[in-house]
């Protein structure tokens, strides 16, 4: 009981700042994740010019493991875009481009789970393109798609441990660094494998209650 | 941009090293064998234990699932290789290690059962109680209905899902590199330190990954629907 005390509880402030990091890097990455499959999935729909590239970048996306992802972004884009320039920035870059990927596939699902009827009759009272999408097709997809986005979050958090590799300052990054210094890694590894289990069963109940009771209160049934 | 772009392009010094390649991808597939084969028991297990009549072992199984399949798995890795071997050494009194590639087994192996263990639940959820019924009634004993009528049909059942996961599982196998099993991103980040060039290593690291995944993926998934096909004709 002594080391856990001496080795968790009198490091819970960088323990904290590690865990802060990690939300942090997980928030950033998940709202460019929805901003940039939303983006990749229109273009596949409906810029027909480009449909190939955004089928092979969501699939590139999907297919690579995210280890060599966050690696290659990290290494490779400085040389060929000059961009990212830190160590912050790749990990973002890196997990966002990843579920982007995944969520571009869950909102085609979605869009395509919307009969034809809907937009015909949008169109025909007169409604412009846009408004269509934001009034009509965005506001379903979300609602229908709501569990997987929600998965996707909890993809990212576990993903997100990874960026210790590449020296951001997560909380896996502070836990290995303790063990760095004090050689005993039991307690201290154990309660970070802990507080990432209990954070990721807290997001992913949470996101569940949240996506169920959205749909249920627009009449979407739930399984 | 136009050097790096060429550079690129000019995989040679990917190409060149393909021998050390190699052999580092075989290992990610040795990874990926083991590390299956205990995920697909552990979750089999798993889905029978939160299927028994027995409450505790109800609670069990279902602890197992939710322990695992919300574990990062780098997270998994690393506590295997580091800690469960001084736990084992606490108990035998003696000093204990792992070699870097059975942590990375076990650990995966663990991870994936509990994504396995809900997969299999499905199936066997999905089979009609008249099925087991009629079993009993025959006089079949719970392992002969497990074998001949359950796990057939489960098998079926499960199979796209499953797919999925082996792939995941696959994707997974990279970060084992990171507790030293020579594995392909092993290998690349050693040439890396050597030549100083990550660019065509680490691109050519990717589109491997790329290319496998996708043509594994999409082959596995016509002869999953091919077989299914047959059989439930």
């Amino acid at each position: 009981m002594n080391n856990w005390h001496r080795l968790v509880w009198n490091q819970r402030d960088a323990l904290f700042a590690g865990l802060q990091v990690t939300v942090e890097v997980c928030f950033i990455s998940f709202a460019f994740a929805v901003l940039g499959g939303l983006v990749l999935c229109l273009v596949r729909m409906y810029v027909r010019p480009l449909r190939p590239v955004a089928t092979v970048l969501i699939e590139f996306f999907r297919a690579t493991p995210i280890l060599v992802q966050l690696l290659w972004v990290n290494y490779a884009w400085p040389e060929l875009f000059g961009w990212p320039t830190t160590f912050y920035q790749a990990a973002c870059t890196a997990l966002a481009l990843q579920s982007s990927g995944y969520l571009a596939e869950t909102f085609r699902g979605g869009i395509e789970a919307i009969p034809r009827g809907q937009r015909e009759a949008a169109f025909s009272v007169g409604m412009s393109p846009l408004l269509v999408f934001w009034r009509i097709i965005l506001p379903q997809v979300l609602l229908s798609s709501a569990p997987a986005i929600v998965n996707q979050f909890t993809v990212i958090v576990k993903s997100s441990t990874l960026v210790s590799v590449i020296t951001v300052q997560d909380l896996m990054f502070q836990s290995q660094k303790i063990v760095n210094i004090a050689y005993e890694p039991i307690e201290i590894l154990t309660a970070t494998a802990a507080m990432y289990i209990a954070f990721i069963y807290v997001v992913s109940m949470a996101g569940k209650l949240l996506a169920d009771r959205l749909r249920r209160s627009y009449g979407i049934a739930v399984r | 941009m136009s050097d790096s772009l060429r550079e690129i392009l000019d995989l040679q010094l990917f190409w060149e090293f393909r021998t050390v390649l190699l052999r580092g991808l075989a290992v990610n597939f040795y990874v990926f064998a083991a590390a299956a084969v205990l995920a697909l028991i552990l979750g089999l297990g798993a889905a029978l234990l939160r299927n028994s009549r027995f409450s505790p072992l109800r609670w069990l199984g279902a602890l197992h699932v939710e322990v695992f399949r919300n574990a990062p798995d780098y997270v998994m890795v690393v506590w295997v290789h580091f800690v469960l071997p001084l736990l084992i050494g606490a108990v035998l009194h003696s000093r204990f290690e792992f070699d870097p590639f059975v942590s990375a087994m076990i650990a995966l192996g663990f991870v994936y059962s509990g994504y396995f263990a809900e997969t299999f639940r499905a199936g066997i959820e999905a089979i009609p109680a008249g099925h087991l019924e009629a079993a009993r009634s025959l006089g079949m004993g719970e392992g002969l209905i497990l074998r001949r009528i359950i796990l057939p049909q489960v098998v079926r059942s499960m199979l796209p899902e499953s797919i999925n996961q082996f792939i995941s599982l696959f994707k997974a196998t990279t970060i084992v590199s990171l507790i030293a099993v020579p594995d392909l991103m092993y290998q690349v980040s050693m040439i890396t330190q050597q030549q100083m060039r990550p660019l065509p290593l680490y691109t050519g690291a990717a589109i491997t990954y790329f290319v496998i995944v996708l043509v594994a993926g999409s082959s596995l998934r016509v002869l999953a629907d091919r077989w299914r096909a047959k059989i439930l004709a």
